[in-house]
């Protein structure tokens, strides 16, 4: 170690000294450039998180808000991509068995008259009787006529609505 | 009367305590002989071989994120990464630098 000079200062902290001025330089560059590229917004990936922060906030909002998530509203509740849904489907298309227009939504309970499940339909069913030839149908090759109605259909023994009675007029079955 | 508050004109008796410290002339013969800017390229550049100053800069980012990009000054930036900054420079980056400086100061009598 040199011998201490006029200002009691050891070379090894001067040189020590002289280091950590130039440390302080760059640490200031540093964080002058983070902060230029920060302001600039040239840090994609910084941009790309504050905005789903914001959305997922915005979503969250819109989720807790009391106003938007009530039934009673009908058909104005919006779901978190802001989108409404009908509480009915609304879509329409061709029932494949009675070949009526039906919406989307009120398919279910169409088809269950449609297709004889309902009360209805398996009273009208039990009471023509073409109804006893289809019972009869599946043991023999009984002459067989086309349902009486065209909305009502088949019914078969165990009471599931199987095959409908449409696809019998085709011709596309067997036992013709 | 005076349009600009101005401190009085220093006597000449303070000139003796004026005279420039150490420190003062080896950074004074540092950046005339253009050493220090040649230290501080060598430095900044082992820095960024070593990835210091992509630690650095993924500190800022931390800390930009947490406070939101319009709270955030140079200040605060430079509060953040001077601490673990400067303890995290590896021992062989800094000792070739420390050897650089010594020879320096001993090339300019100092």
């Amino acid at each position: 170690m040199s011998a201490p000079n006029e200002n009691n200062v050891s070379q090894p902290q001067l040189s020590a000294h002289v280091f950590d001025e130039l440390l302080d330089s760059i640490i200031m560059d540093v964080a002058s450039e983070c902060h230029r590229i920060t302001k600039l917004g040239l840090d994609r990936n910084l941009e790309e998180e504050e905005e789903e922060l914001r959305l997922s906030a915005q979503a969250r909002a819109r989720v807790a808000d009391p106003s938007n998530s009530s039934e009673t509203n009908g058909k104005y509740i919006v779901d978190i991509f802001g989108q409404t849904h009908p509480p009915v489907a609304n879509e329409i298309f061709e029932c494949m068995n009675c070949g009526r227009s039906i919406m989307a939504g009120r398919f279910a309970p169409h088809l269950e008259k449609c297709m004889g499940k309902g009360r209805k339909a398996r009273l009208k069913a039990t009471r023509s009787s073409t109804a006893q030839n289809r019972y009869t149908r599946r043991n023999s090759a009984s002459t067989y006529s086309p349902y009486s109605n065209p909305t009502s259909t088949s019914r078969l023994p165990n009471g599931s609505s199987g095959v409908s009675g449409h696809e019998y007029s085709n011709g596309s079955l067997e036992e013709m | 009367r005076h349009s600009v508050n101005r401190p009085p004109t220093p006597d000449t008796r303070d000139d003796q305590e004026k005279e420039p410290t150490l420190k003062e002339i080896i950074n004074i013969k540092l950046i005339e002989s253009g050493e220090k800017e040649r230290l501080m390229e060598l430095l900044r550049e082992r820095l960024v071989e070593s990835g210091w100053k992509d630690e650095m800069k993924s500190l800022c980012r931390e800390y930009i994120k947490k406070k939101g990009r319009n709270n955030v000054t140079i200040d605060d930036l430079v509060h953040v990464i001077t601490p673990k900054g400067r303890g995290s420079i590896p021992d062989p980056i800094k000792a070739e630098l420390l050897q650089r400086i010594r020879t320096f100061l001993v090339s300019a009598a100092l």
